[in-house]
Order: structure tokens, then C-alpha cells, then sequence
């Protein structure tokens, strides 16, 4: 099981390292696209643990991610469409994608206090790497000032759900 | 209760201004006299409260670009978070 959560992580960090990694950074639609999946990925993460934990606190701060991202992702689509910047698939977006798939197959083995570290845990390292990829490629790839704007924007409520979740995982130990 | 949640049209001395910013209550640290306002705005595209149980005070889920307005009536301080998240946390002092 570790080793399950572990390649999850991983997959989560290399996505992002893609975007690092190539010689000419993400294009606003594809950035649009990282954003839309980033977003999705931990709403649906949280659909999991609110329906698996048990944990009052676990399941108060899953419920914040879903309604977060959810409205983040709202004004991420209000803003793509007034732009017409259609969010478009990348290596970013689809490794994104195979990590949460191997994040929900770990999740769903796991039960009670079990369950409850893992989400956390990952949900620590998920928005540590959001923040990374914030900062390292989608602020300075991004072409729209508008598009910059909203993940400017965006920024310090990752940073936010990152404190919260790091509480979280003290108060789990 | 410290605090009283509405704001009489008598209501007398300064206005203070608390900006809800990028999930932080700016300034974090407010002091006031007793009889002042205080006004929280949610500037953040997400949104937030201004929440403190022991005062029991609440402002309730404050959209972008709302505000929440208080009277200072009693001394003391109180210390209050974003009941949405938690880890954002401010204090009013009224002198």
C-alpha cells in the first residue's frame, strides 16, 4: 500500500517536473488545462475521503476542497471561455491524471485511521506540488495577464489548504 | 459578548477597515476603541468568514466583494479565524 501512495506521489511530482523539464513551457491552453485537472483531481479526492473517513476533521477539510476547487475551477471556465482559450490536454495534464488514478486505487483499499493518514498525507504533498508548479511553471509560462491573474489569485489558497492539511497531519500522528 | 453583529445608524467613532486577502485578514492584528466600527471585506476570489465562537460572533460565508460590519461595545480581546479555513487567524483589541 505504501509503495501504491508512493508511486501516486511520485507520478504527481513527475507530472509537474514535465512541465519543468520541457525546453518551451506550457501554452496558455494547456496551462488552463493543468489547472482545470489540478483542480478536478482533488475534488474528486475528497469526494472519496468524505464518504470513507470517518475522522469529523478529515471530513470537514475534504468538504473544503471540494467546495474550493470546485468554485476555483468555476472561474477557471468562466475565464477560458470569455478568452476563448480552450483548455487543452499536455504530458502535465495527463500524467496528473494517472497519479490521481493511483491515489483513488490506494484510497479506496484503506480503512479508518488508515485511510484518514493516507488522504492526508497525500493531500500534503498534492498541494506542496501545486505550489511548485505554480511558482516554477504556470506563473512564469503564462501568457494572459488575466489567465496569471487568476492563478496569482489561486496561490495562496493552496498555500492555505497546505497549512491546513500539514495541521491536519500533526494532529493525526 | 464583546461585540454586537449590527451597526446602529447612531452608531459613533472611527471606521476601521479589515481587507480579507489572499486567504489573510489584513491587518491581522487590529486595535480599536471602544464605540468604533469595524469592517471585514472578502477581497479573495474564494470565500471566507469572520468567525469567533467564544464572542459568538459570525458573519456567515462572506462571497467576493462582501462585507461585515461590527461595533466594538465591550474591552477585550477577541481572537477569531476563517471558519472556512481555519488556518487563517486574526485579533481585534478594543481598548
Amino acid at each position: 500500500m505504501k509503495a501504491l501512495q508512493l508511486a501516486a506521489g511520485l507520478a504527481a511530482a513527475s507530472a509537474f517536473a514535465i512541465a519543468s523539464a520541457q525546453d518551451k513551457g506550457p501554452s496558455d491552453p494547456q496551462i488552463a488545462g493543468i489547472v482545470v485537472a489540478a483542480n478536478k483531481i482533488d475534488v474528486d479526492a475528497g469526494k472519496i475521503a468524505k464518504s470513507h473517513s470517518k475522522n469529523k476533521e478529515v471530513q470537514q477539510f475534504a468538504q473544503q476542497m471540494i467546495t474550493d476547487h470546485t468554485a476555483v475551477n468555476k472561474q477557471a471556465a468562466a475565464l477560458a471561455k470569455k478568452l476563448n482559450v480552450k483548455p487543452a490536454e499536455s504530458d502535465t495534464s495527463k500524467a496528473l491524471k494517472t497519479g490521481a488514478k493511483q491515489n483513488e486505487a490506494n484510497l479506496k483499499k484503506l480503512k479508518g485511521a488508515e485511510f484518514d493518514k493516507a488522504y492526508v498525507d497525500h493531500e500534503v504533498d498534492y498541494h506542496q506540488q501545486v505550489l511548485d508548479a505554480i511558482d516554477k511553471v504556470l506563473i512564469p509560462n503564462a501568457k494572459n495577464a488575466e489567465l496569471k491573474g487568476l492563478i496569482e489569485k489561486v496561490r495562496p489558497a493552496i498555500e492555505a489548504h497546505l497549512d491546513h492539511a500539514k495541521h491536519l497531519q500533526a494532529s493525526l500522528k | 459578548m464583546l461585540l454586537v453583529g449590527s451597526l446602529g445608524a447612531h452608531a459613533a467613532g472611527k471606521t476601521h477597515a479589515v481587507r480579507i486577502e489572499n486567504f489573510k485578514f489584513v491587518p491581522e492584528r487590529l486595535e480599536v476603541a471602544k464605540g468604533d466600527t469595524i469592517v471585514w471585506t472578502n477581497m479573495d476570489i474564494l470565500p471566507h468568514s469572520v468567525t469567533a465562537e467564544q464572542a459568538k460572533i459570525e458573519s456567515g460565508v462572506l462571497q467576493t466583494g462582501k462585507s461585515f460590519k461590527l461595533v466594538a461595545r465591550k474591552p477585550g480581546e477577541i481572537d477569531y479565524i476563517c471558519r472556512l479555513h481555519p488556518v487563517m487567524k486574526g485579533v481585534v483589541v478594543v481598548k
